[in-house]
């Protein structure tokens, strides 16, 4: 499996996903800003535009009508005053609140309380004159023309909102000069203004998840394709060579199928041509071995019978016919370990563990050996636990690896004593198998489970082994998921340690005995 | 006279054979194909048929069959495989002994097949019961109540040892040399097979055996006699 990585270093999509919601998250921002400048510069300029209209026909009406009570009494005057204030107030075009204010200018020394003339000063909701921006009321003081000015609009109750005043002098007949202030606020225009900024918000979230959406399907299309060719690929990784990529299009993605398809299919029929190859040859083996086996039985017959009546020949005859035994022998068990290396080749070799007591094996194989010890002086000394050590494993193999190791160290031993030691744990047991003799070098112990190797190749072969015997042992050991360990020093001998789980199959948990004698144990 | 019947498609081997046999005293009917084994057994029915498993006409393990479903005659296998599913295969197929080879030594293969003719002791007693089986040496029948079981000379007489000795634990050695006649081997497949067989003819539940009880680690022993 692959690590955990986070993911976005992960995923090819994401990553993608990633930088897009970015880059169209600033290119929204930026659009969005600017067209919310634009229409609210817009918005603000009709809004201004319609109210100075409004102003401008409310002012020449008032003009006109206060033409009109020109010279009449002050009450006439006075209702045309009034007049003007209520339609001031409640027509117009634009919509939302407006006031009015009327201030009378008073000539040089003049007050409010000392005038004659009448005062019609009005403000509507009682709106103080202080509200008005100072230069505009300077100017209109000053100019016949209609002015205006953006500043905030300060009722009594404290409430200030943005407003527009727009002012003019008006002449009210027997009583002066007046400034004339109407005052349009802007809540509904400031009211657009949010509409127009949410709704621009809004549209700039659902493009940009819209975008998302877009670039994960795009994405996806092209991601899917890889990741399907990186799971039939590691598929194939996993020996399962008839993995394909599905070739559907034409396009790129398509010819990186098509290449990994041709690559998958060579290295299918090169895998296919070695493991033929291979099988033939472990078939050959195979064969050959068990074609060997019905003569050599005859043989063996035909041998035994003329052994049983070497008594009668002469000494010559007789001579022979103990050689062939022997010779017939020594074919049969190199017959049976080719076969067994044929076997192990071919990886038909099958673990049958059984329950049994390994000390007495051991004790037995020395025994069994012990028979041809004729000829040498070794002395085999067994060191093992006095309770009985219950394994599970497979007898046959192990009984096989104690023998080779036995008479591997016979055949090496020069003479000299042979020690073997039987240690178990829990969970493991070790055998050592060690003896004194010439030793071997240090480069000899990666090739000394090799088939057919000598570690001296002048060295005659007194006990008649096959070559194969130690070879056989590891892999009879590692069937076992145990180990078989080789250590020597020349003029000190040589010392093999086997070590097995107590279960077969299960893993080494310890090895309780190291493989160069002279380490001390764990 | 003994005869036995050596079907094996080497010549020389089965001459050698022949000559071996007929050194021991037994007679010999040499028969090199297996499509002709059935009409020769039926003419001149062998006290033992030893038996290659790689046969021209029909296969060894098949031979065995066919002999087997006439006949509880004693059946040697001889084969060049020694794999494990080999020997199941050919002890599965009836075979009472199966010998890979090449075989140790002739008097091996001579011990083995006087083992296989051997009667039954005479010295036994009659009649033996194992739990709640009856079985009658003399008349070589096994009985459920009055249910006769039909068994294999062979499995007889691996029912014998274990009921002649209700005590005793037999390791797998000790019922090779018994019943088989191995002086030393290890080839303790045979046994294993031949249990399991005997068990599928004489256990109520084969799965939880009570008349051939498994001793974990060592071997096999009598079921108890009493049970109901």
């Amino acid at each position: 499996m692959r690590p955990q990585l986070s993911p976005l270093s992960q995923s090819l999509a994401a990553k993608v996903i990633l930088s897009t919601l970015l880059l169209s998250l600033a290119v929204v921002w930026l659009t969005g800003s600017a067209l919310y400048t634009q229409l609210s510069d817009g918005i603000k300029k009709v809004s201004l535009e319609s109210s100075l209209a409004d102003a401008r026909s409310v002012f020449f009406s008032a003009q006109y009508q206060l033409l009109l009570v020109d010279g009449k009494e002050d009450i006439e005057i006075k209702a045309a005053v009034d007049e003007i204030i209520s339609t001031s107030i409640n027509t117009g075009t634009t919509e939302g609140a407006r006031e009015i204010i009327l201030l009378k200018v008073f000539t040089k020394g003049e007050t409010a309380k000392n005038g004659r003339q009448p005062n019609y000063s009005f403000a509507s909701n009682g709106l103080l004159s202080s509200t008005i921006p100072q230069d505009l009321r300077e100017e209109i003081t000053k100019g016949d023309d209609l002015a205006h000015r953006f500043a905030p609009l300060t009722y009594r109750a404290g409430v200030t909102i943005d407003a527009l005043y727009v002012g003019q002098r008006v002449t009210i007949p027997a009583s002066g000069n007046y400034e004339m202030y109407l005052v349009f606020t802007l809540a509904n225009q400031g009211a657009t203004l949010e509409l127009v900024q949410n709704s621009l918000f809004l549209t700039g979230v659902v493009l940009i998840l819209l975008i998302a959406l877009i670039t994960y399907l795009v994405v996806r299309q092209v991601v899917r394709p890889v990741r399907e060719a990186a799971r039939v690929a590691s598929l194939f990784t996993n020996g399962d060579f008839a993995q394909r990529l599905r070739v559907e299009s034409n396009d790129e993605i398509a010819t990186l199928g098509t290449a990994f398809n041709e690559m998958a299919a060579s290295i299918e029929a090169q895998i296919g041509r070695l493991e033929n190859l291979s099988k033939v040859q472990q078939r050959f083996v195979s064969d050959v071995s068990h074609e060997l086996r019905t003569p050599l039985t005859t043989l063996r017959m035909a041998s035994d019978v003329i052994y049983a009546q070497r008594d009668e020949f002469d000494p010559v005859i007789a001579r022979s016919a103990e050689l062939l035994i022997a010779q017939i022998d020594r074919f049969e068990k190199l017959l049976q370990e080719l076969l067994e290396v044929s076997r192990f080749d071919a990886e038909v070799a099958v673990l049958e563990p059984t329950d049994f007591e390994l000390t007495a094996l051991v004790r037995r194989c020395v025994a069994d050996l012990g028979v041809n010890l004729e000829g040498t002086d070794s002395q085999i000394s067994i060191t093992s636990p006095e309770y009985p050590v219950h394994i599970r494993a497979d007898f046959r193999r192990v009984e096989r690896i104690m023998r080779n190791l036995i008479s591997n160290a016979l055949d090496h031993a020069d003479g000299k004593p042979i020690e073997i030691e039987c240690v178990e744990t829990g969970t493991d047991v070790a055998i050592s198998v060690r003896d004194h003799g010439a030793g071997m070098e240090e480069a000899s112990l990666t090739r000394v489970f090799d088939r057919f190797w000598r570690a001296d190749p002048s060295r005659a072969r007194t006990r008649g082994g096959t070559g194969l015997g130690l070879s056989i042992a590891l892999e009879d050991a590692r069937l076992h998921n145990g180990e078989l360990d080789a250590w020597g020093a020349v003029g000190d001998g040589a010392n093999f340690v086997l070590t097995l789980p107590r279960i077969a199959g299960n893993q080494i948990v310890a090895r309780p005995l190291p493989v160069n004698p002279h380490r001390s144990r764990k | 006279m003994t005869l036995v019947m050596v079907v094996d498609d080497d010549q020389d081997l089965a001459e050698m054979l022949g000559i071996v046999l007929t050194g021991a005293g037994i007679d010999v009917d040499l028969v090199s194909r297996g499509d002709e084994v059935m009409d020769i057994f039926r003419n001149n029915p062998p006290d033992l048929v030893l038996l290659d498993v790689m046969l021209p006409g029909l296969d060894g393990v098949e031979v065995c069959k066919l002999i087997r479903a006439e006949s509880m005659v004693p059946i040697v296998m001889l084969s060049a495989k020694g794999d494990t599913q080999d020997i199941v295969a050919g002890l599965e197929a009836g075979a009472d002994d199966y010998m890979v080879k090449p075989f140790k030594h002739p008097s091996e293969l001579i011990a083995r097949i006087r083992t296989r003719l051997r009667r039954t002791n005479a010295d036994l007693k009659d009649s033996l019961t194992i739990g709640d089986l009856a079985i009658d040496v003399t008349a070589h029948e096994v009985k459920r109540g009055t249910k006769l079981i039909a068994l294999t000379r062979l499995e007889f007489d691996l029912l014998v040892a274990l009921a002649k000795e209700p005590g005793r634990v037999f390791t797998r050695d000790a019922l090779l040399s018994e019943v088989w006649g191995y002086r030393h081997s290890t080839d303790t497949r045979l046994v294993n097979v031949h249990v399991q067989r005997l068990r599928s003819k004489v256990e109520h539940d084969p799965e939880n055996p009570r008349i051939v009880t498994t001793i974990r680690g060592v071997g096999y022993k009598a079921g108890v006699t009493d049970e109901s």
